[in-house]
């Protein structure tokens, strides 16, 4: 049997809030293929606690999540940070860099992280940072960089394990359209191979440039709907 | 050492507060060093001085301090005594010596130690490592022979005449470099003149060089048991003696300047806190690249080792300066370098850096290592 890259099932994770419990995400199971999934539905409905699950980030209440044949449902909080180190790259809304490193040296850290000598990691960066476009500003701090600018490093970041799944929750919310439409670009150009996209997304725009379409609703995965 | 990158980066972004940091653990580092200088001093000046000091026994009256200025309450008898008991308490050789303090005692440049010595006895008697400077070394008869702390402290040249009594004077006839602090702050007149202006035939002290072969304890303890009403302090206990006392003046000053590290560690521990606080969100997107928690812990945990280590080796710099300006003082005042910067001394500064740095960072660095992801990166 193949190992499952990113597959989820019966996926559930409940909030107690005081007397009552939110059922945050309800009994999501699905085998994310190759290529690019965009995960839509309205403000609450259960993305981002979904993709925290996928990710590791947090453990479901019941259900199971594999990452790159890793039963994460299963692994205590390192063993699950080491997973993400070498099979996943993040891409959030804002505040991806570490603001104390330059474009160059935060592209480098998760090679650091892996243990990477020095020179390898730095020949890596700079040419992942060419992909985005962006060798003109490997010696910028974060703070020195447009939003676009900021979400392209952080995609070249993501980049630098090459890793199995990409997630990126709303990547283009704060940027402007034409920002936006270089980030997307960017990111869509990443699914090659084997590799898993997830897309977290408000934007219909933005869902329509996926290959396929998640729906969630309360928490509910309510719709699957392929791109022809 | 990537990781010293990022810590060194933090602690730059943030630079003021860095500072302050660290000179809070250099002040309290240096006053740490400085106050325990005092007692490492102690000890060196004490055990140089031992070396210095000739005769290995002195004999005084009972019930004068193991370093104090011994009254002439030795009769004539105790020294018939001891002359002629000399070869079974394994005496080598003994003179008598008279002492006679003159002046406030306050300030040492008015304050004058005059210290008879008989017939035939020259400041080489007490200290074998004594030179002339000038004049003569005997002080035989009817002159003073001035110690070369002594003679520069208070001005005191060949040819002046020094008052002991209102009816005795006596002209300075030599300047004399014992090699010790204390026998060099002494003036050293013929005994005669010590106990005519006391108006006394007794000794205040006799002087015992041990035979060889002896071990001085045993020969002072026999001295006592022979003698009664007498002291009979060997170099040995007297070392053993003030050892004691330094050591617990160190348990003090270590008391005192504890109080100064605590604020220093809550320093470190305030700073770092705070920095952890500030980078919730950094340690988030560490964690959720796949940075594990002792990643994180080590992260923070180094940068209050970093803090305390820097402060704390130029806190021995400071100190090491601050014990230097110290002696220079007492050095002029009292013949003797009172503050000393040991090797062990740094390495128990640089100890006590890194315990506080450790103890400091440690609840920081718990803090910061178990953020979760979810937390940190807050719902987007
Ligand atoms: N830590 C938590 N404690 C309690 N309730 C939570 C917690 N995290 C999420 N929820 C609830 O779970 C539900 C799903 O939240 P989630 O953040 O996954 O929604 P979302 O689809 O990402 O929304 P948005 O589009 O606004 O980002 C919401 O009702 C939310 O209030
Ligand atoms: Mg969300």
């Amino acid at each position: 049997m193949k190992k499952p890259i990113l597959q989820a099932k019966n996926l559930t994770k409940r909030y107690r809030q005081g007397e009552a419990w939110i059922e945050a995400l309800k009994g999501f199971t699905y085998d994310f293929p190759p290529g690019v999934t965009a995960v839509v539905g309205p403000s609450g409905s259960g993305k981002t606690t979904l993709l925290n699950l996928l990710a590791g980030f947090d453990t479901p209440t019941e259900g199971e999540a594999y990452l790159a044949g890793n039963p994460l449902h299963a692994l205590g909080e390192d063993e699950r940070a080491g997973v993400r180190l070498l099979h996943a790259g993040f891409v959030f809304q804002s505040w991806n860099l570490l603001p104390t490193l330059t474009a160059l040296e935060n592209v480098a850290f998760p090679m650091l992280l892996k243990g990477v000598p020095a020179k390898a990691r730095t020949e890596r960066a700079r040419a992942l940072l060419a992909e985005v476009g962006l060798s003109h500003r490997e010696d910028h701090f974060p703070r020195q960089l447009s939003g676009g600018e900021q979400q392209r490093v952080a995609i070249a970041r993501a980049l630098a394990l090459d890793p199995l799944v990409l997630f990126a929750d709303e990547p283009t919310g704060n940027l402007d359209s034409a920002a936006g439409k270089r980030v997307l670009e960017l990111l869509l150009r990443q699914a090659r191979g084997e590799r898993r996209v997830v897309l977290v997304t408000h934007d219909p725009e933005v869902a329509a440039r996926a290959e396929r379409i998640l729906r969630l609703k309360d928490g509910a995965l309510i719709e699957i709907q392929e791109r022809p | 050492m990537e990781t010293l990158l990022l810590i060194v980066r933090n602690l730059k972004a943030r630079p003021v507060r860095s500072l302050l940091t660290l000179l809070g653990i250099l002040v309290a580092t240096a006053s740490m060093v400085l106050f325990l200088s005092f007692g490492e001093g102690l000890r060196k000046a004490l055990s140089a001085e031992m070396t210095k000091f000739g005769p290995q026994i002195r004999v005084v009256a009972e019930g004068t301090g193991t370093f104090g200025v011994p009254n002439p309450e030795l009769g004539p008898e105790v020294l018939k005594t001891l002359k002629a008991h000399a070869d079974e308490l394994g005496i080598a050789r003994l003179f008598p010596a008279a002492v006679m303090m003159k002046g406030s005692g306050f300030d040492p440049a008015t304050t004058f130690l005059f210290y008879g010595l008989p017939e035939g006895i020259t400041p080489k008697d007490l200290a074998p490592a004594a030179k002339v400077v000038a004049g003569r070394l005997d002080p035989h008869p009817d002159g003073a022979v001035v110690g070369k702390q002594k003679a520069e402290q208070s001005r005191l040249t060949l040819g002046k005449t020094l008052r002991l009594s209102r009816k005795i004077a006596i002209p300075i006839v030599g300047i004399v470099d014992a090699g010790s602090g204390f026998a060099n702050s002494f003036i050293f007149v013929p005994m005669q003149a010590v106990q005519k202006a006391l108006n006394t035939t007794n000794y205040s002290v006799i002087l015992v060089y041990v035979k060889e072969g002896f071990a001085a304890d045993e020969v002072a303890e026999k001295i006592e048991a022979r003698v009664p009403g007498v002291d009979a302090q060997s170099t040995t206990e007297a070392v053993k003696y003030a050892e004691r006392a330094i050591r617990i003046g160190d348990v003090i000053r270590f008391g005192i300047s504890l109080i100064a590290l605590i604020v220093g560690g809550l320093l470190v521990a305030n700073t770092v806190m705070m920095s952890v606080y500030e980078r919730i969100r950094e340690f988030g997107v560490m964690r959720a690249i796949g940075a594990r928690r002792g990643f994180i812990f080590r992260l923070v945990l180094f940068e209050a080792l970093l803090l305390a280590l820097s402060g704390g080796a130029l806190g021995v710099g400071v100190g090491i300066a601050g014990s230097q300006v110290v002696n220079l003082y007492t050095t002029h005042a009292v013949g003797l370098a009172l503050s000393a910067v040991t090797p062990r001394l740094v390495l128990f500064a640089m100890l006590v850096a890194v315990t506080l740095g450790l103890v400091a960072g440690v609840i920081p660095a718990r803090v910061a290592s178990r953020i979760s992801v979810i937390e940190a990166l807050g719902r987007v």
